[in-house]
């Protein structure tokens, strides 16, 4: 019998320590308390940071920024419905009730940007208390400011007034803050971008596709220039100019990144990386500007893929009868930028379609490519450069010009300067999600648009709308300078 | 349900008897006798035989004799039997005692199975239902919960899906949770096992015990809120060795009642034909003509199913030798389904075996191995999802077989037949479509028990439970379940591995005392469990060959779905229970769990769970006596608190996401990013349970009763919280709201005739209902996928827009509140909910209401046994009334752009003003502008009323005699399961179902009852025989 008692004593001790059995960190994934210690882990932190930067310029900045303006339509394919989300951006038809709107796109944009932000600062939160090598510190922080600030500058282009979070949300409280008026935000832009200035590496001493100084600047100038805050947007963009970090490519089909060559090259001031393949790294934007439905025949023609598919739905993204009167005659640009398309299954017309090319480059997979996304070139750098001399009334404005003209086999530009520089934005940059920005910026969004608008209605087919087919009867009844706030957003803020 | 409980008694007595007896050799006094029947003076084997007041006892033996030593010349033996009256006869001196029992349908001095031991059922004090599962053996179904559909007061069970060996969901007195899981827990032979308990043959299990209120499951405290089912598996029985073979065989059909009507080739072509003319297109050739579809009608669903054999095989081997008990149990069921391609094996044995080493120590050990082998073709899900509802809309007049009789591959017409999405052949998918899963199961218990003194039991066991899943998909590029993927499509595969392991120690003391009339029994016990999970998947496509679907055979893997998981918790509990009764008629009972468990926040660590509970046995009061026609009365009520810990293991943590990894240039490089907030509070769902209830015996207990009445309030509800994304998150996992529910239960057996023909029914009805009482602060409402969860409202109603009919004219379309730039003439008219003049869905001026509810407004079964001599004869019924379902395939099956094959009714269509049709199907005029409102904006015509009442199970049997060279016993019978269900539901064959989503909303707890076309339960019919050597 002692032995059983014995026995039992033992059974009774094999639990000595509860509070060791009873916690148990994931052996799957790491947790916050043991993370943000070393230089890898805000290595890894602040890459965590750019990832939804991809999401951003793959599935909705064109919709925003391009085809909520006169460059791009899409093209209706009557068969397909469900459509409307994107229909709605385009035709600037956003429903939206006390300034929220259910747009998915919309309301995706800004989760995204947030996302960002919030990475953001849990680095910035934490990066001062530790100790690391100061130069890699100050490349780290100079990132995380750098995208932060351009989060915030795209929230407040597209919304205006938006919750201003500079620190990490720890509990549920703190999740929803007051709207802060545009010009803290702008004020917070500036900060913190001024900042990244000081930190960042130029670009011949940064990994290619991180963000540099040379960014970091034309970020800054860019909100300068929204602000019409020409002086100090000048000063920017001539350093940018005097870094000698950055060249015009010889040729204008050359500034895009293809699918694995020619990322970041001369010109790139800064680019969204892609990377093709299974890693989940890809993008297939390029897959959004096609017209449906299409063969996989013709998606091969386009994309070079071995194992193309059939892609149905509606295409988006469809160069307008507008931009591609924009290019003067002799535009080296046109043909690098736009091509076409025609569709067996087509529905409009014969079926052949205009299609953005400058983006495009042979792929080996369906639906995955790696051409990095243009956010700032350097013409854009010297388009800037001349906008803001030439507000200032300084001639030398024509010789930032036309360093961009001449690449694109142009003259010198005639009449009025201003509008020069205007329209060469839209089509040197043309697709690339400015126009919108151009238009809001430079106070000519609404008389545009409206314009624009009643020449769709006027001529429906134009705009590749089938015969017979009209555009919806809400299109062109809501144009506003402003993205509604998401109203799943305004469900949960107690703020708006 | 009086046959059952006896037989339940008479096991558990024998149980009861086995655990608690003590070597006779250690007593006094020998007294020996024989029992028999008082009715026709046979020998009664198995009765028990217990010395009052002490846990000394034995079971008389085959031919009724017994021999028990007894602790003196005044000790008193009971006599039980179920089925017969107790005696309880003095001692006096006497060494021998004949007995002769007379027959008594009292159930309550059965012995029922509670957490961690045993109760006379006359005294328990809380909501325990006991079912003896061999009373269903016949049922050819091949999971436990089948058979015990509409045998559970207060218990919903549904089976959600035909698919073989799968879909059964078990609700207890309804309970539910936003996000915690909602399933009882199931313990076998006292282990809480962790998974659920579809593998387990149910040939093996000879009692299920469900525990219900509070006071009778707090004693498994974190994880007694959703309730708790008792399962007991079958111990060596009194006798000699016996050997039991039972064998059926049969065949499964799909009934053709409450399939879909959908239209045949012509009517598709005619459809078609209107749908060009009205729009003023000209029609495609191929639809010019509709008649020369006649005839020609491809139905591809009914071209999914198949006429399935199922067979069982089970052999039972006991052995009850003196100083060791064993029971083997081994089975083969093999079930192919009514779905092409689907089968389902397993193969499973168990052994159970006891030893008593000495006169105070016993030992035992169970071992339950089971191997199942599983293959059901992608049946079940949303369009692309799943074959069945794939092939319900694809087109008729697309051909199964080409001219050469082959099966096609592809079916795809030009775009401009409207042919948008192409379909590849699924019955080609569901032949070739590789969707195995191989499941190894061990479950083992080792126990120690010792009695150091009278009345004191010491016990330890060891329990694990293995369980080992492979899981392998395989789409060779022949074969897709995927809507618009050519043919050859991408070949892909993804296998999942996972190995649980679970072990548990738990250590109990009881101790039984009596002081005259005061009978006390303390429990108190001390238990460890650990749980560990690791699981690996891996994604796979481009396969260089078809026939080898290896990993190194394939170009790719995929790295987004190639993952490893590992999840582990740990739980350590102390458990006390203390009860008291006077007389046997005033019964108290007082418990308390308190659980440490590594799923809680560290601030919040450990949980109390407290019940109380009492009784009162009315009947036993002398001012009661003397009404003849009550056998038996008691009122008792309990009172207490359980917990519900499925919250996840790891959901107090900030976890990093450490695949957030970004590219620069063409180089990868690893990125991570917070992913969640970390919440050190988060703790267990907490529920507060008080309930009444009366048993009620009648008539010399021809008429039993039972009624309880139940209201439980659910707080600190694991709710994910949704935060405003501006945070960086989507949601913060928290204890917020509340949820109360309630019910009425009412249980009846009768016995209505004895003698020749004997009769007994059984029957019962519960009532639940619930209301979320609050959520999270500044939130009043969830959304499931089609779903709201509102407060002061039913948890988890179908929300969305209200129908009504169709713009019928231009003057109705002017006057009505219109969808801006959509509706039109004919086009879907909805209700202006919120008054504004426009329809709106979402955002600030939602029109969307509540449009039903998937819970019913009541569930019931009945039992009917009759047995005339040689022959016995039962019927299961069971239903359920007020449940609605929400039929979620229409957003294709009557999707009006004719991009689908549709409803027969959708050719009732509007078409104009003067031809409006039924008033249900809107206008196709406009495409997908107009269409897609009554498509897409789901809304009241998707939801309908799936009352039903199913004749479950029908089976005849005969015993044979004179055999008796050959066999102790043999029966044989005809058994027929789902015979046929009785329902006004239209939108499929199954008005159970309650679709897995499959990506398209959470299907959780917040979306229940979606028909999204399933897999069918069949209509199973077999025959067999049960031989006893």
């Amino acid at each position: 019998m002692k032995k059983i008692t014995i026995l039992f004593g033992i059974l009774g001790l094999l639990v000595t320590s509860c509070d060791d059995e009873l916690t148990i960190f994931p052996e799957d994934s790491l947790s916050a308390d043991t993370f943000f210690k070393t230089e890898a882990d805000f290595e890894q932190a602040v890459n965590g940071a750019y990832v939804p930067l991809r999401t951003i310029v793959d599935n909705r900045a064109w919709l925003l920024g391009e085809m909520h303006s006169d460059n791009t339509y899409y093209a209706r394919n009557v068969l397909f419905g469900a459509t409307e989300q994107q229909e709605d951006i385009a035709d600037f038809a956003i429903p939206s009730d006390n300034g929220v709107t259910t747009n998915t796109h919309v309301t995706n944009q800004y989760i995204q940007d947030y996302r960002i932000i919030a990475r953001t600062n849990q680095i910035l939160a934490t990066i001062d208390e530790v100790e690391l090598d100061a130069g890699a510190k100050a490349n780290l922080k100079g990132q995380a400011l750098f995208l932060r600030g351009y989060a915030y500058l795209e929230l407040v282009r597209y919304f205006g007034s938006v919750p201003l979070h500079l620190v990490p949300v720890t509990t549920r409280e703190e999740a929803a803050l007051p709207l802060a008026s545009s010009e803290s935000i702008y004020a917070q832009i500036v900060t913190d971008v001024q900042e990244a200035i000081q930190l960042l590496p130029v670009k011949s001493q940064q990994t290619p596709g991180r963000v540099t100084s040379g960014a970091a600047r034309t970020l800054l100038a860019n909100v300068y220039m929204i602000q019409q805050n020409w002086a100090q947007a000048e000063t920017l963009l001539r350093e940018v100019v005097q870094s000698n970090e950055y060249s015009l490519m010889a040729n204008y089909a050359d500034a895009f990144s293809g699918n694995t060559a020619n990322k970041n090259n001369a010109e790139s001031v800064f680019e969204v990386q892609f990377k093709e393949g299974p890693e989940g790294l890809d993008g297939n934007f390029i897959y959004a500007f096609m017209p449906r439905p299409i063969t996989a025949e013709e998606v091969a023609s386009l994309t070079g893929t071995s194992n193309a598919q059939p892609v149905n739905g509606e295409g988006n993204n469809i160069p307008t009868p507008d931009i591609i009167a924009a290019y003067e005659a002799g535009d080296l640009r046109k043909n690098a930028s736009i091509d076409s398309i025609t569709l067996s299954g087509g529905f409009w017309k014969d079926g052949t379609y205009p299609i953005i090319k400058k983006f495009r480059d042979n792929h080996s997979l369906h639906n995955n490519h790696g051409m990095n996304w243009p956010v700032y070139r350097y013409s854009e750098v010297l388009l800037f450069l001349a906008e803001a001399l030439n507000e200032q009334g300084d001639a030398e404005a024509a010789t930032y010009l036309n360093l961009v003209r001449t690449r694109a086999g142009l003259g010198a530009a005639a009449g009025d300067l201003g509008e020069a520089i205007f329209n060469e934005r839209r089509v040197e940059l043309a697709f690339e999600n400015k126009r919108w920005f151009d238009l809001v910026r430079t106070g000519r969004a609404v008389s545009v648009i409206t314009a624009y608008g009643n020449r769709i209605k006027a001529t429906p087919s134009d705009y590749y709308y089938p015969d017979g087919a009209a555009p919806r009867t809400n299109a062109f009844s809501n144009i506003s300078l402003l993205y509604a706030l998401p109203a799943s957003e305004s469900d949960l803020s107690p703020e708006f | 349900m009086g046959k059952s409980l006896k037989k339940i008694a008479r096991t558990f007595i024998f149980t009861f008897t086995l655990l608690l007896a003590v070597n006779v050799q250690a007593q006094d006094k020998a007294v020996t006798g024989t029992v028999t029947s008082a009715i026709d003076s046979q020998e009664l084997p198995g009765v028990n035989v217990l010395e009052k007041g002490t846990t000394n006892g034995v079971v008389a033996d085959f031919d009724g004799n017994y021999s028990i030593s007894v602790s003196g010349e005044d000790a008193i033996l009971v006599f039980s039997y179920v089925g017969f009256t107790t005696q309880e006869i003095s001692v006096s001196g006497k060494t021998e005692i004949n007995v002769a029992m007379t027959e008594d349908a009292t159930t309550l001095d059965e012995v029922v199975l509670v957490g961690y031991g045993t109760q006379l059922k006359r005294e328990i004090t809380g909501s325990v239902q006991t079912v003896d599962v061999d009373d269903f053996r016949d049922m050819p179904v091949s999971q436990v919960a089948q058979k015990l559909q509409g045998q559970l007061t207060g218990v919903q069970i549904n089976q959600t899906t035909g698919k073989p060996g799968q879909g059964m969901s078990v609700r207890i007195r309804g309970q539910l949770s936003v996000s915690g899981g909602s399933d009882p827990l199931y313990v076998i032979d006292g282990f809480p096992i962790t998974g659920g308990i579809n593998a387990i043959n149910p040939d093996e299990i000879e009692t299920i015990s469900v525990l219900k209120d509070a006071a009778s499951t707090s004693l498994y405290g974190s994880r007694a809120a959703n309730g708790v089912v008792l399962i007991t598996t079958k111990k060596g029985r009194a006798g000699e060795t016996n050997v039991s073979l039972n064998v059926s065989t049969g065949f499964q059909t799909v009934p053709m009642r409450g399939r879909l009507e959908m239209m045949n080739s012509v009517e598709f072509a005619q459809f078609k034909n209107e749908y060009y003319s009205d729009q003023g297109d000209p029609v495609p050739s191929i639809f010019q003509n509709p008649s020369q579809y006649e005839g020609q009608t491809n139905d591809w669903y009914d071209a999914l199913l198949q006429t399935a054999p199922v067979q069982s095989y089970n052999l039972t081997v006991t052995s009850n030798k003196e100083k060791s008990r064993t029971t083997v149990i081994a089975g083969v069921y093999k079930q192919d389904g009514v779905v092409l391609n689907s089968d389902y094996e397993r193969y499973s044995l168990r052994m159970n075996s006891e030893y008593d080493i000495s006169d105070k120590v016993r030992v035992g050990f169970n071992l339950a191995p089971s191997y199942i082998k599983d293959n059901t073709p992608r049946t079940d899900g949303s369009r692309g999802q799943g074959i069945l509802f794939n092939a319900l809309h694809t087109w008729p007049i697309m051909p199964i077989y080409d001219d050469s009789g082959e099966l096609t591959y592809f079916n795809r017409l030009p775009s401009s037949t409207g042919n948008i999405f192409s379909y590849a052949n699924w019955v080609r998918s569901a032949q070739e479509i590789v969707n195995e899963t191989k499941d190894i199961n061990l479950l083992t218990n080792a126990f120690l028990e010792y009695k150091p003194i009278p009345g004191l039991t010491l016990k330890t066991s060891i329990n694990s439970e293995i369980y080992n899943s492979r899981y392998k998909f395989f789409s060779p590029s022949t074969a897709t379940f995927r809507i618009n993927r050519p043919i050859p499509a991408t070949s892909e595969s993804s296998r999942n591995e996972l190995n649980n392991f679970s072990w548990l120690n738990e250590n109990l003391a009881t101790y039984d005392r009596s002081f005259g009339d005061h009978d006390f029994q303390v429990l108190g016990g001390f238990t460890y469990q650990e749980f560990r999970q690791d699981r690996t998947t891996i994604g796979l496509d481009t396969f260089s060959d078809d026939r080898l679907p290896t990993i190194q055979g394939a170009a790719n893997i995929n790295r987004g779905s190639t993952n490893d998981f590992v999840q582990e918790w740990s739980l350590v509990s102390f458990l006390s229970r203390l009860t008291y009764n006077y007389k046997g008629k005033y019964l108290l009972t007082g418990s308390i769990r308190s659980d440490g468990s590594s799923r809680f926040g560290s601030e919040n660590r450990w949980g109390t769970f407290p019940s109380v509970s009492a009784g009162w046995v009315a009947s036993d009061e002398e001012f009661l006596q003397n009404i003849e026609s009550l056998s038996m009365a008691k009122i008792r009520a309990s009172y207490g608190v359980t917990g519900n810990n499925n919250i996840g293991n790891y959901t107090q943590y900030a976890l990093i996401n450490n695949v957030q990894n970004a590219a620069f240039g063409n180089d990868l490089v690893p990125g991570s990013a917070v992913s969640s907030l970390s919440n050190s509070n988060l703790g267990w769902e907490t529920t507060k349970q008080f309930d009444i209830g009366l048993d009620l015996s009648l008539f010399n207990d021809r008429l039993a009763f039972v009624y309880d009445y139940y209201t439980k309030n659910t707080t600190n509800l694991l709710f994910n919280v949704q935060v405003p994304q501006e945070s960086g998150f989507t949601n913060f996992s928290d204890n917020i709201g509340e949820i109360r529910f309630w019910g009425h239960e009412f249980g009846i057996n009768t016995v209505n005739t004895t003698g020749k023909l004997k009769w007994t029914t059984s029957a019962n009805i519960s009532f639940n209902r619930n209301v979320v009482e609050s959520l999270a602060d500044g939130i009043d409402r969830v959304y499931g996928s089609w779903h709201v969860t509102k407060v002061g409202e039913p948890f988890g109603q179908f929300y969305g827009h209200i129908a009504d009919g169709n713009y019928l004219n231009q003057a109705d379309l002017d006057s009505s509140p219109q969808v801006p730039g959509r509706s039109t003439v004919g086009s879907i008219k909805l209700i202006d909910v919120n008054g504004d003049g426009v329809i709106t869905r979402g955002g600030d001026n939602d029109d969307r209401a509540v449009m039903g509810n998937p819970f019913p407004d009541f569930t019931y079964g009945i039992t009917n046994t009759l047995k005339y001599g040689n022959f016995d004869f039962t019927v299961v019924g069971t239903g359920s009334q007020g449940n609605e379902l929400l039929v979620r395939h229409l957003f294709s099956t009557t999707n009006l752009d004719g991009v689908f094959n549709m409803l027969k009714a959708v050719g009732d269509r509007f078409r104009s003003e003067a031809n409006p049709g039924a008033g249900f199907y809107g206008t196709t005029v406009g495409g997908g502008n107009v269409t897609g409102i009554e498509r897409d904006w789901v809304n009241s015509r998707f939801v309908t009323d799936a009352s039903y009442f199913n004749i479950r199970n029908i089976t005849l049997g005969y015993t044979l005699s004179g055999i008796k060279n050959y066999f102790k016993s043999a029966r044989i019978y005809a058994s027929a399961q789902n015979v046929h269900i009785f329902t006004k539901y239209w939108g499929g064959p199954n008005p159970e179902i309650s679709t897995q989503n499959n990506g398209q909303g959470d299907g959780g707890n917040l979306s229940q009852g979606v028909d999204l076309s399933g897999y069918p339960v069949p209509r199973t019919i077999t025959f067999g025989v049960n031989l006893n050597f």
